[in-house]
C-alpha cells in the first residue's frame, strides 16, 4: 500500500473496496453502527449534494460541531468531496467547563470565517449565539439524510493537491486553539512516512476513543484508515472515560492491533479498571499501543505493564511517538531502532536541572531520573535542539526542539502574526523542550511551563510529582509554576496540592513542610508557597490532565495578592 | 427503588464521597456545579453512580453541564436520555 499514489485524500478514499469494512462505532453493548467503505462513500456523496444544496462551494470552510460517530465523519468526508474545508470542533460534554467551552467556540468560529456551521441535531440552543460567524454564513442543524437516491450524483469538482484539505487546531489545555491548515500533498506525505515507519498491513485494524477534533483521533485514527482501506474500531472520549475497561474489551474482541493514547491513560487503565474484569481480556492481537501527546513517563508505563502484562500485553507493544498537528502528525516513532523498545537513559536529575544537561548515571545511582525517548525521526522529518539563544546544541544537552519535515504546515489560518513566530527559515519552532540520545528524541515538557529560579531551570512535572510522593497528597493532582519575585529578579515555585481526605488539612503545617523539605533536598531550590487544597480543587482538562494555568489563574483569583508580590 | 430513594442515595453519595466537608448540606435541588461546591472532572463518578442508582446506562455524549447541576436534573437526565440495563 502507497498513500503517495493518490494526489488527493478524496481520490484514496474513493478507491477503497466498497465490501471492506471501515466504521465500527460502539456506543454500549446494545449499540453498536457499523459502515463498509461503499457505503461510507455513498452516505458522503448524499451529503455532498446537501451541503451543495446549502450554498457550499469550493475552498469555503465548514465546521462541524457533532458528537463522535459515523456523522461527523461523513460530513467530513461530505465536505472535502466538494473542495471546502471541514474543521471539527469539540462538541460539548458534561466535563468541559461551559465558559470555556463558548469561548473556544466563538473564538475559532470568528477565526474561521466559515460558510456553514454544521451542527448536530441535539446541540444546545443556549449556545447557539456563541457561534460567530460571516454575514452570508449558515448554521444548519444535522437532522439525517434523506436517503432516497441510491447512487448520489456529485458534481465533478476539480480539487487542487497543493489546496487546503482541511483546518486541524492544535491541542491546548488552555488558551484560543490555533487552526492549522493542512494541504492534501502533506497529509498524503504524512501517512506515507507513518504507514512504513509502523510496517502497516492490510491486516491491520486500528482502536480509538481519540477525540476527532485532536491530531492523534484526526490523523491516526480517522485518515490513516480512510487512505489506506483498513477497519477501525471506535468509541467516544466521554464513553470511554465513563468505562475505562471497554476499551480493553473492544480490542479483545475484534482483535484491534494499533491504537494511540496519551501518557496519563495507561496509568487511568491501569488503576480505574476494576480487577474483577481483566481476566476478561486478551491484548495478545495488539501490536502497537503507542504513548502520544504528553512526555513519556516511564512509572506509567510500568504501572500500565504490569497491570496488563498477564492479559498479554508486550513489552514491544507499548511505544511512543512524538506528533502535533503542524506537521500533519508524527515527527519521530520508537520502536524503529536496534531493541524493537522505545530509548531509555538514566540521567543525574540535578544536573538536568542545574545545567540542562542529560548526563548518563547508571540507573541505580542516587539521583537518577529514568527517562523514555518517543523514538527515532520517522522519514522526511529532521529535529535539532536549539539553545535559547539559537545555537544548535549537541546531544544530550537540553534545549528547544525545532523541526523540518516534508508535511509541514502551511501556517495558521487566518493568524500570519502566529505563523511567523512558529516557522523560520522552513523550521518549526515547537515550544517544547527535550533532548537527543542516540539518535532518539526525549521530550521533557512544554518551554512555556518551565520554571526559572536564578539561571536554574525547573520543570514543574519533577516538582509535582515530588509533592505527590507525600502520603497524604493524591497522587496525580499537584501543580507547581513560577511566580515572578520583582525584589529577587526571579521565579519562585508555588506549589498546589490536594490533600487525599479533607481532613488532612487539619494537619496542613506538618504537611507543607515536608513538601518543602523533599523539594529543598531533592532539588535544592526552595518554595515560596505550598497551597493544599480539598479533593477536586485542581482544575483538569477536557483530557484528565491538570490544567496548570487555569488552576494558576484560579488561585490568583482567590488570593489577588499573590500578584502583587 | 422510588424517585425520592434515588434522589437520598445520590445526595449521601454526593457529600460523602465527593464533597468530604461534614459543614455542607445538600437537598435535590442545591446547585453543584454552578455554586462550585463540585468541579466538573467529579461528574464522571456521580454520573456512574447515577447509573447505578437508576439502573440505566446513559450516554454520556448526550450529557451537559446543565444536566448535571442538581441532583434533580440529573435524574431527569437519566430519565430522558439512559437505556434501561438488561438483566444480567
Amino acid at each position: 500500500m502507497n498513500a503517495i499514489q493518490y494526489r488527493t485524500l478524496t481520490e484514496a478514499m474513493l478507491d477503497a473496496p466498497p465490501d471492506r469494512p471501515f466504521l465500527t462505532m460502539w456506543h454500549d453493548e446494545d449499540e453498536v453502527e457499523t459502515v463498509k467503505f461503499g457505503e461510507f462513500v455513498r452516505l458522503a456523496r448524499l451529503q455532498a449534494v446537501d451541503f451543495l444544496a446549502h450554498g457550499l462551494r469550493p475552498g469555503d470552510r465548514v465546521i462541524l460541531v457533532m458528537p463522535q460517530g459515523i456523522p461527523v465523519m461523513v460530513s467530513f468526508a461530505a465536505a472535502m468531496l466538494v473542495g471546502a474545508v471541514p474543521a471539527i470542533m469539540a462538541y460539548p460534554n458534561f466535563k468541559v467547563e461551559p465558559a470555556k467551552y463558548r469561548y473556544g467556540l466563538t473564538g475559532v468560529s470568528k477565526n474561521l470565517k466559515a460558510r456553514l456551521v454544521v451542527l448536530d441535531e441535539q446541540f444546545p440552543d443556549d449556545l447557539l449565539s456563541y457561534v460567530d460567524c460571516a454575514g452570508d454564513a449558515k448554521i444548519i442543524r444535522n437532522v439525517g439524510l434523506q436517503d432516497s437516491v441510491s447512487e448520489p450524483a456529485v458534481p465533478d469538482l476539480p480539487t487542487d493537491p497543493a489546496g487546503i484539505a482541511f483546518i486541524q487546531h492544535s491541542a491546548g489545555t488552555t488558551g484560543l486553539q490555533k487552526g492549522v491548515a493542512l494541504s492534501h500533498d502533506a497529509v498524503l506525505t504524512q501517512l506515507d512516512h507513518l504507514a512504513s515507519t509502523l510496517q502497516l498491513t492490510a491486516q491491520d485494524r486500528i482502536y480509538s476513543w481519540l477525540p476527532l477534533y485532536h491530531d492523534m483521533g484526526l490523523i491516526a485514527c480517522f485518515m490513516l484508515p480512510l487512505v489506506y482501506h483498513l477497519p477501525v474500531v471506535m468509541q467516544s472520549p466521554t464513553d470511554w472515560v465513563m468505562r475505562p475497561g471497554s476499551m480493553l474489551s473492544l480490542i479483545t474482541e475484534y482483535r484491534c492491533t494499533l491504537g494511540w493514547i496519551p501518557n496519563f491513560a495507561l496509568q487511568f487503565l491501569a488503576r480505574r479498571v476494576p480487577a474483577k474484569e481483566r481476566p476478561n481480556f486478551d491484548l495478545s492481537s495488539m501490536r502497537m499501543l503507542i504513548n502520544c501527546s504528553e512526555p513519556v513517563r516511564e512509572q506509567s508505563i510500568r504501572e500500565f505493564y504490569n497491570a496488563y502484562s498477564q492479559y498479554g500485553i508486550r513489552p514491544e507493544a507499548v511505544q511512543s511517538c512524538y506528533a502535533m498537528a503542524e506537521t500533519v502528525f508524527a515527527v519521530t516513532q520508537s520502536g524503529t531502532g536496534p531493541t524493537g523498545l522505545p530509548g531509555r537513559v538514566w540521567v543525574d536529575a540535578k544536573r538536568l536541572t542545574d545545567a540542562h544537561v542529560a548526563e548518563r548515571v547508571a540507573h541505580d545511582a542516587e539521583g537518577s531520573l529514568c527517562m523514555v525517548s518517543s523514538g527515532r525521526c520517522i522519514p522526511g522529518s529532521r529535529v535539532r535542539i536549539m539553545s535559547t539563544e539559537g545555537v544548535e546544541l549537541p546531544d544530550g544537552d537540553v534545549g528547544q526542539i525545532v523541526i523540518q519535515s516534508d508535511s509541514l504546515f502551511e501556517g495558521y489560518y487566518n493568524r500570519p502574526d502566529l505563523t511567523e513566530k512558529a516557522k523560520k527559515d522552513g523550521w518549526y519552532w515547537s515550544g517544547d523542550l527535550g533532548f537527543c540520545a542516540d539518535g532518539e528524541l526525549y521530550v521533557i515538557g512544554r518551554k512555556s511551563d518551565l520554571i526559572i529560579v536564578a539561571g536554574k531551570n525547573l520543570y514543574p512535572q519533577d516538582i509535582e510529582e515530588i509533592a505527590c510522593s507525600h502520603s497524604r497528597i493524591h497522587d496525580g493532582r499537584a501543580v507547581a509554576f513560577g511566580m515572578f519575585n520583582p525584589d529577587l529578579g526571579t521565579e519562585d515555585i508555588v506549589i498546589i496540592a490536594e490533600v487525599e481526605d479533607e481532613s488532612d488539612l487539619r494537619n496542613s503545617a506538618s504537611i507543607e513542610q515536608a513538601v518543602r523539605n523533599a523539594v529543598v533536598a531533592e532539588l535544592g531550590v526552595a518554595v515560596r508557597a505550598v497551597y493544599l487544597k480539598p479533593p477536586k480543587w485542581i482544575v483538569k482538562s477536557t483530557a484528565g490532565k491538570a490544567a496548570r494555568s487555569t488552576t494558576r489563574e484560579k488561585l490568583l483569583s482567590e488570593q489577588p495578592e499573590l500578584r502583587k508580590a | 427503588m422510588d424517585e425520592a430513594a434515588q434522589a437520598q442515595e445520590l445526595i449521601d453519595y454526593i457529600l460523602q464521597e465527593v464533597i468530604r466537608r461534614p459543614a455542607v448540606q445538600l437537598t435535590a435541588d442545591s446547585p453543584l456545579v454552578s455554586s462550585g461546591l463540585i468541579d466538573s472532572f467529579a461528574l464522571v463518578d456521580i454520573l456512574v453512580k447515577v447509573e447505578d442508582v437508576t439502573n440505566m446506562r446513559i450516554p454520556a455524549g448526550k450529557v451537559q453541564p446543565k444536566d448535571m447541576d442538581t441532583v434533580t436534573l440529573m435524574l431527569a437526565t437519566a430519565k430522558r436520555v439512559g437505556k434501561f440495563r438488561k438483566a444480567k
